[in-house]
């Protein structure tokens, strides 16, 4: 390859290198997922959501139970207490037993214990200023009855019962009517407190079922739209895979019928007696073998494109050489190219290393690179190949890559992840009437990936294209991958 | 006539008798030490810490009816038949359980005497008693007192001191 043509192909290579790997369609292609991804994000955020509103609500009602509940039968337990406390002392009035006053005495005293511990506890638990100020003023209105109380129960167990009763009149029962609002007021406030939390837990109840209500409404939208999406997706696939067979039957059948019509047409000459002479007939000839080995070939690659998508190709996978493909397929098509009146250049680094692969596959996936580049290579009819062993991009391997380039019409940006699609010709090419059945380039992609490789493709409208084979190298697979490559191949 | 011989007899005999009579110093303490010690017992808001056996004498006689503090008194006795009472009447009163009745029944005829002693049945009630009344006063045995009472001295004597004037046999082992 001459230097000038050396860097006009490198300066090809660096402006096409990166529309490589770009894929406008992404979201498109992936759109049902991608709705699937959001749908499920929704839910999960709204179910958050939820569940952290149950849980408040739960712990609402446990601090419910602890604090209310709880206090409430804490009150209980104190007016029963306290009660038991003004009961027992009366007993003690109501006999003049001594062992049994003192034995009343003792019951007052016990019950009053009690009181008094349960007064502490709840100002030990208090947390609001007005508990603490209530069960303050509690302990202070129980510590003066329990006063008023002792001196009663002295008086009686002196034996002077009417100033026992004198004093209970006079200062026991207001006390003890203190004491007792007091205790009520206690259980208004818990009872305020759990009124407050009851309706707490309401709201986030209410909540909890709006949410679950919003989260079921947008499950079944995004469901629907899902599910609207995935079938129009489908349908559009469906009628893209019909228009394109539509296509294809068309596209070959017009393949067909235009070598089909010269070969009527020459067959009629000559059964009319038209055609006369040894010369006249050796050009007939010609021409009837030209359009048989036409139609001959479209129908192999149709029978090629079938065993490549069918996955049951035989290949027989070994270490190949690089330059014993690219020979091959130089070979196979330079009739092609002679005729063509293209220069077909090739560069081939030094050393290669082997690939591992089915030599026919990879040449005839080579072949078909280059009768595009024929193709469409228009007026600059050049063809250049070249092939170096370069690192991948993850830097862990290296690859060998054999890129096909040419200087025809190039393909637009938009077209190009369409080009590997089968029986897919873009609207130009069929405008101007170059032939094709669109299976070329999705057959070569198959077979480099059957192969474990990778085809790609790079292009610039009005400078040309590029096409890239890569294929792992045979040194660097390991046991296992060989085997794999092997055992898909059977 | 008795021989010399007999009346040596009898003489070491006599002589032996009243040494076992008498027993040896041991057992003198060990009858001592069988006898256990009656506290006197007032709330623990009366002021008294000590009594005389005469001041004691009138409170349980009813002839003293308050306290110094203004407190009337309150006297609280076991029932009939217990030790503790009985040694309160002997040895404080110093009169029998007949006496002692008569005694208050007329107190109370006459006025000489304003509330009747209070009788309770174990040691328990009258530490309650005591307890719960400012102004009473009773007895126990130390072991049968706690701190919810005070034990007051008597001449200046606690019960534990050996001076003690108050005695009652030990209680009898279940």
């Amino acid at each position: 390859m001459s230097e000038r043509t050396q860097l006009s192909m490198s300066g090809s290579t660096a402006s096409f290198a990166p529309r490589v790997g770009k894929d406008p369609g992404f979201f498109s292609r992936y759109s049902s997922a991608l709705l699937l991804v959001l749908l499920v994000a929704m839910e999960a955020g709204v179910v958050y959501f939820v569940i952290r509103d149950v849980r408040s609500a739960n712990h609402e009602v446990q601090r419910m139970y602890a604090r209310s509940v709880l206090g409430l039968r804490r009150i209980g337990s104190l007016q029963y207490e306290a009660q038991e406390t003004r009961r027992s002392t009366l007993y003690a009035l109501s006999t003049s037993d001594s062992n049994l006053q003192v034995v009343y005495a003792d019951q007052s005293r016990e019950a009053d214990s009690r009181v008094s511990k349960g007064i502490k506890e709840y100002l030990q638990e208090a947390q609001f200023q007005r508990e603490v100020e209530l069960g303050q003023r509690l302990q202070r209105d129980w510590s003066d009855y329990l006063g008023v109380r002792n001196e009663v129960l002295a008086s009686i167990l002196e034996g002077s019962t009417k100033e026992a009763v004198a004093l209970d009149l006079a200062q026991g029962i207001p006390k003890f009517d203190q004491v007792r609002q007091d205790l009520e007021e206690t259980q208004r406030l818990y009872d305020e407190q759990a009124s407050q939390r009851l309706a707490n837990v309401a709201a986030l109840s209410r909540r909890s079922v709006l949410q679950l209500v919003f989260v079921l409404l947008c499950t079944v939208f995004l469901v629907s739209i899902f599910v609207w999406v995935l079938q129009k997706s489908k349908m559009a696939s469906t009628l893209q895979l019909a228009r394109m067979q539509m296509d294809f039957a068309a596209s070959v059948s017009h393949e067909l019928r235009t070598p089909l019509a010269v070969l009527c047409s020459a067959v009629d000459n000559i059964a009319d007696g038209v055609v006369s002479g040894k010369e006249q007939m050796a050009k007939y000839g010609t021409v009837i073998r030209n359009q048989s080995n036409q139609i001959n070939g479209l129908i192999s690659q149709v029978l090629l494109f079938a065993a490549t998508q069918d996955g049951k190709g035989r290949y027989v996978m070994r270490p190949i050489r690089i330059s014993e493909i690219i020979d091959s397929a130089v070979t196979g098509t330079s009739e092609l190219v002679r005729k063509a009146g293209f220069v077909l250049e090739q560069h081939i680094s030094p050393s290669l290393p082997k690939v591992l692969g089915d030599a026919p596959a990879l040449s005839q996936c080579l072949q078909n690179l280059i009768t595009n580049a024929l193709k469409y290579g228009e007026k600059a009819r050049w063809i250049a190949i070249d092939a170096t062993c370069e690192e991948t991009k993850d830097r862990r391997n290296r690859e060998v890559r054999i890129s096909v380039y040419d200087r025809g019409k190039g393909i637009d940006r938009s077209e190009l992840p369409r080009i590997f699609e089968p029986f897919y010709r873009s609207p130009s090419v069929v405008a101007e009437q170059i032939h094709g059945a669109g299976l070329g380039l999705p057959i070569a992609k198959s077979l480099a990936e059957a192969m474990g490789g990778r085809l790609s493709v790079a292009s610039e409208v009005g400078v040309g294209t590029v096409f890239t084979l890569r294929l792992p190298v045979y040194e660097e697979l390991n046991e296992n991958q060989v085997g794999h490559a092997r055992k898909d191949q059977r | 006539m008795p021989t010399i011989r007999q009346c040596a007899t009898i003489l070491v005999m006599l002589a032996a008798g009243t040494a076992m009579l008498l027993g040896p110093p041991d057992r003198v303490a060990a009858s001592q030490a069988k006898q256990d010690n009656l506290a006197v017992i007032v709330n623990q808001a009366n002021p008294v810490d000590n009594l005389s056996s005469a001041e004691l004498r009138a409170v349980f006689l009813g002839e003293r009816s308050h306290w110094p503090n203004g407190r009337r008194i309150t006297l609280v006795m076991m029932e009939p038949g217990q030790p503790e009472r009985e040694t309160v009447l002997h040895d404080v009163c110093r009169m029998s359980e007949s006496d002692f009745r008569r005694r208050f029944l007329q107190g109370l005829l006459t006025g000489e005497v304003l509330v009747s002693p209070k009788t309770l049945s174990t040691p328990v009630g009258v530490r309650k008693f005591v307890f719960n009344v400012p102004g009473a006063i009773g007895y126990l045995r130390p072991s049968d007192a706690d701190d919810s009472v005070k034990v007051i001295k008597i001449d200046g004597h606690s019960p534990n001191d050996a001076d003690y004037a108050l005695h009652i046999p030990l209680r009898a082992e279940r």
